[in-house]
């Protein structure tokens, strides 16, 4: 931060560069002119100028490479800015190049016109009117001198000295000298007498003047002085050469001159005009280059420092569009796009608050769900959820332990998949079905099937859900075991008989009975033995009724009475073992037992459970009819997370007829053509009131006689019955 | 992407366009061809008395364009360089003597004569053929460079002589051309030679 604050703003950095650079072109632009002092420098600012323009160039160029980049790269806000650059440079560059192509034409044809023909000729014409009129001059003083040598060939030589003084002064000449004709000086008078050594002609004077005899030249003696050089041969015996210096006269001389310089200066313009053409194109486009370059440099700062937000922003709303709401973008300036990131800041805040809050909402939700589905896992109840086509939406764990199906596993199917897979909940699972498409409000139905345990009773409530707008999108089906239920019924319904059977059967029964026997210690005596035989017989008749219905009336108040008088830990195999142990003996029956290692014990009344032994062996021995098999197995299993002990006691008997099978435990309910149908009810009474269950195995056959079976209807021989028995087993 | 290149383009555009005016025409014709350049044909330093004087002869040979440019009433000014250097085995060489000779050439189409002037003496020669002209630039004799007291024994001792045509002192508009166009690199090479007693 500190930092940033020492550092000079850019504005500042660019403002002086620019004015250093046109700093430097006004300087290259001053150079120009040939009088000025920085003509001199006039190379190194063309120099210093032509390095800034690559500087400058170097710059654009990375600037433009670096924008080539991040439009590659696909960064934000780099196609903004390659617009922005291209419409400023467009804008720049157009106006820029016709400025420049009109300067360089207007340029070129100002020059083009500074030269003419018309020039070119009156400035030659003035040369050569120049040197005519020195022309003329010099061959004026040439005869002048021509004749002054008529004079000296007669001077004797003695007074050759005083005469060319003479002849000097004579023809207004500034130097006079004789030569011989080796070129030696024989005489000489100057106007100036301090001249020592006059003017000596060079060689190339000398080898004219052996040609020609006679030499006539101007001749600049020092820088801008001109001197009209007249050399003619004396005709003496001996050749000898005057050398005469005319001044010319300092007006035609300063005439000359300015001719001389004006044409000089023409003839160098003329040759110089295609340089200069090009010297003054250079500078326009050195100007132009390095102003345009200056110009698309800085509008590359300047639209970067506008995009600056405008990229921000762009990443802002990427990062909100990725779901990343905390980003704060800082607000750089109070302008519109101050404003905008300001609003920006604004909205995500929002977002970011709504964000959470659906998120809590989501939580809440959740967690209701979670509530519900517990609740729901745990009722006792079964409950199916459907959706509209009565494809099975939800299921809960009570559903699994009444249709021993793991019904979870079957959502988005209908009940009738279900019963393509298991085919013993046909009848239940198309009731229920039937009643999901028929109904239209809550119905109650109560449904019973033959389960794996035995036969089952289900009470089902269906309820039809409806949407706001009173669309049907679903239903629901809860459904109860009240197998037990109704068995507790009748079993109560049952005890209350037998009790009521007991003690108004069982009172007079003793009267009853007494009074025969009276009847036949009174009467046997008094009667012919005719008589005396129908009595005894009849008397005998009634006791031994009487006798039944006693053994029957007890069989009832046994059966109403409970069972479970004390409890303790019995040891299943030992009490098993001792109860067979009674019958063992019988001929023609073969037993076989078979347990697990371990303790098998089980909490109850010994002489119950012994009884319910007895009852079923009994049972069995009456099916088989006194020949064959019994098995009895004692197994530890574990249902619900409870080990149980299973008693299974099977026969190779003719087995059990399936429409029996519903009402076997019934009371009154037998195959046999003895007995009171009350054994196996008071078995399964006493089997219940130790929290156990008991049913018919019908899965189990016995090996090597089920293919005997099949032919012979529902009765046949040899089929065999099982019984299994689940008793809590005592956990120590 | 479309703008940048448009950009760059323009740029290049506008640089291709200024080259052809930069370099003339007639860069095509080379030195080697036309024989054109000042060459020290050959130098040396003679006792006379107390002092080294310099003796060379240098051809100067213009250019097709320095004769037009001079016969258009352009000037040239020719400096003759002479350095005489101590030669130093791990350093650099020392320059003892930096002299030189500086002569400016110019036509005069009044009189259709070439003059010579000597910018350093302020001699002023007029010669009515270039030849004759060049002739009294390419003459050096006698020309006191040093005294015999700088001339130490036991040390080693170099002179060099340079002829460099002055682009700077050219017309304004010449110069940047005189710079790339070799028409206008007339000057000679250092030539270099050891000093004995």
């Amino acid at each position: 931060m500190a930092f940033d604050k020492i550092k000079p703003p850019v504005s500042l950095s660019i403002l002086v560069l620019f004015g250093l650079i046109l700093l430097l072109l006004q300087l290259m632009s001053s150079a120009t002119q040939e009088s000025s002092e920085l003509s001199a420098m006039y190379s190194w600012l063309l120099l210093v100028n032509a390095l800034g323009s690559v500087v400058l160039l170097g710059l654009v160029g990375a600037n433009i490479y670096s924008l080539a980049r991040q439009l590659k790269k696909r960064e934000a806000g780099s196609r903004l800015t390659t617009r922005m650059v291209s419409l400023f440079v467009v804008l720049a560059l157009a106006p820029a190049v016709i400025v420049f192509y009109f300067s360089m034409q207007f340029l070129h044809q100002g020059i083009d016109s500074w030269f003419n023909v018309e020039i070119d000729r009156a400035m030659e014409d003035a040369l050569e009117l120049s040197q005519a009129s020195l022309d003329q001059r010099m061959r004026w003083h040439l005869r002048q001198t021509q004749q002054l040598t008529a004079r000296l060939v007669d001077a004797p030589e003695t007074l050759v000295t005083l005469e060319m003084e003479n002849l000097r002064q004579l023809s207004g000449a500034s130097e006079m000298t004789l030569f011989s004709r080796q070129g030696r000086i024989m005489a000489s008078s100057s106007i100036n007498p301090s001249d020592i050594l006059p003017s000596l002609p060079d060689e190339h004077v000398w080898l004219q003047l052996r040609r020609n005899t006679e030499f006539v030249a101007l001749a600049p003696v020092r820088e801008d002085e001109l001197m009209i050089r007249v050399i003619v041969t004396v005709k003496t015996r001996e050749p000898q050469y005057l050398q005469a210096l005319y001044p010319v006269p300092i007006r035609i001389a300063d005439l000359a001159d300015s001719v001389e310089f004006a044409f000089v200066r023409y003839q160098e313009m003329n040759f110089l005009r295609d340089s200069l053409k090009l010297s003054f194109s250079l500078t326009l486009s050195l100007v132009l280059l390095m102003s345009l370059l200056a110009a698309i440099w800085v509008a590359f700062i300047s639209i970067r420092n506008i995009i600056a937000p405008v990229k921000a922003l762009v990443k802002g709303t990427q990062a909100v569009a990725s779901g990343h709401y905390d980003r704060d973008l800082p607000v750089t300036a109070q302008d519109d796009l101050g404003f905008l990131v300001e609003s920006f800041n604004e909205m995500t805040h929002r977002i970011a608050r709504a964000s959470a809050a659906t998120r809590m909402a989501g939580i809440e939700v959740e967690n209701q769900r979670a509530y519900l589905e517990t609740i729901l896992a745990n009722l006792t109840a079964g409950v199916i959820s459907f959706d509209t086509v009565y494809k099975i939406r939800t299921a809960n764990q009570a559903a699994y332990r009444i249709f021993h199906v793991h019904v979870n596993q079957f959502v988005g199917r209908t009940l009738l998949e279900l019963v393509q897979s298991y085919a013993e909940l046909t009848e239940p699972l198309k009731s229920i079905q039937r009643l999901l498409e028929q109904a239209d409000d809550i119905w109650q139905q109560r449904i019973a099937f033959l389960g794996p345990n035995g036969r089952q009773e289900l009470l089902c409530r269906g309820t039809p859900l409806f949407s706001q707008e009173g669309h049907r999108v679903g239903a629901v089906v809860v459904f109860d075991d009240v197998t037990d239920l109704i068995q507790a019924q009748k079993n109560a319904a049952w005890g209350e008989v037998a009790r009521r059977l007991a003690h108004e059967i069982k009172n007079p029964l003793t009267p009853i009975q007494l009074s025969a026997e009276r009847l036949q210690h009174k009467l046997a005596d008094k009667l012919n033995d005719i008589d005396a035989g129908i009595l005894q017989r009849s008397t005998t008749t009634i006791v031994q009724q009487v006798e039944a219905m006693k053994e029957m009336v007890d069989d009832f108040s046994e059966y109403a009475k409970p069972s479970k008088k004390q409890t303790v830990d019995i040891d299943l195999p030992r009490l098993v073992q001792e109860v067979l142990a009674l019958y063992v003996l019988k001929s023609g029956v073969k037993f076989k037992a078979d347990y697990d290692t371990g303790l098998l014990m089980v909490k109850g009344d010994p002489v119950s459970i012994r009884q319910v032994l007895h009852n079923l062996i009994k049972n069995a021995l009456e099916a088989i009819d006194g020949k064959g098999l019994i098995e009895i197995s004692l197994h530890r299993v574990q249902k619900n997370n409870t080990d149980f002990i299973e008693i299974a006691i099977y026969d190779d008997g003719p087995g059990i007829k399936d429409e029996q099978i519903e009402q076997i435990f019934e009371p009154y309910v037998t195959t046999k053509a003895r007995g009171t149908g009350l054994g196996l009810a008071i078995v399964k009474k006493i089997i219940e009131e130790h929290g156990g269950a008991i049913w018919v195995d019908t899965s189990r056959r016995l090996p090597g006689t089920a293919e005997v079976s099949p032919s012979v209807g529902n009765r046949c021989d040899k089929v065999g019955a099982g019984f299994i028995i689940q008793l809590p087993a005592c956990n120590f | 992407m479309h703008a940048s290149v448009s950009n760059k383009t323009l740029l290049c555009c506008f640089l291709i366009g200024l080259l052809p005016t930069i370099s003339h025409a007639d860069t095509s014709v080379s030195k080697s061809v036309e024989g054109f350049g000042v060459v020290v044909k050959n130098a040396e330093f003679t006792l006379q008395g107390d002092s080294y004087v310099l003796s060379a002869d240098i051809d100067y040979r213009l250019s097709t364009r320095a004769k037009e440019a001079l016969k258009s009433g352009v000037p040239l000014y020719w400096d003759i360089h002479i350095k005489t250097l101590q030669q130093r085995d791990y350093f650099w060489n020392k320059t003892l003597v930096n002299t030189g000779i500086r002569y400016r050439i110019q036509y005069h189409a009044l009189l259709n004569m070439y003059r010579v002037r000597n910018e350093g003496a302020g001699d002023v020669t007029n010669f009515s053929k270039l030849s004759a002209a060049l002739d009294s630039m390419s003459t050096i004799r006698a020309f006191r460079v040093m005294d015999t007291a700088t001339y130490a024994s036991g040390e080693r001792y170099a002179a060099s002589i340079k002829v460099t045509l002055d682009r700077d002192a050219l017309p304004l508009p010449l110069r940047p051309i005189a710079y790339v166009n070799p028409q206008w690199y007339l000057s000679s090479d250092w030539t270099l030679w050891p000093l004995t007693k």
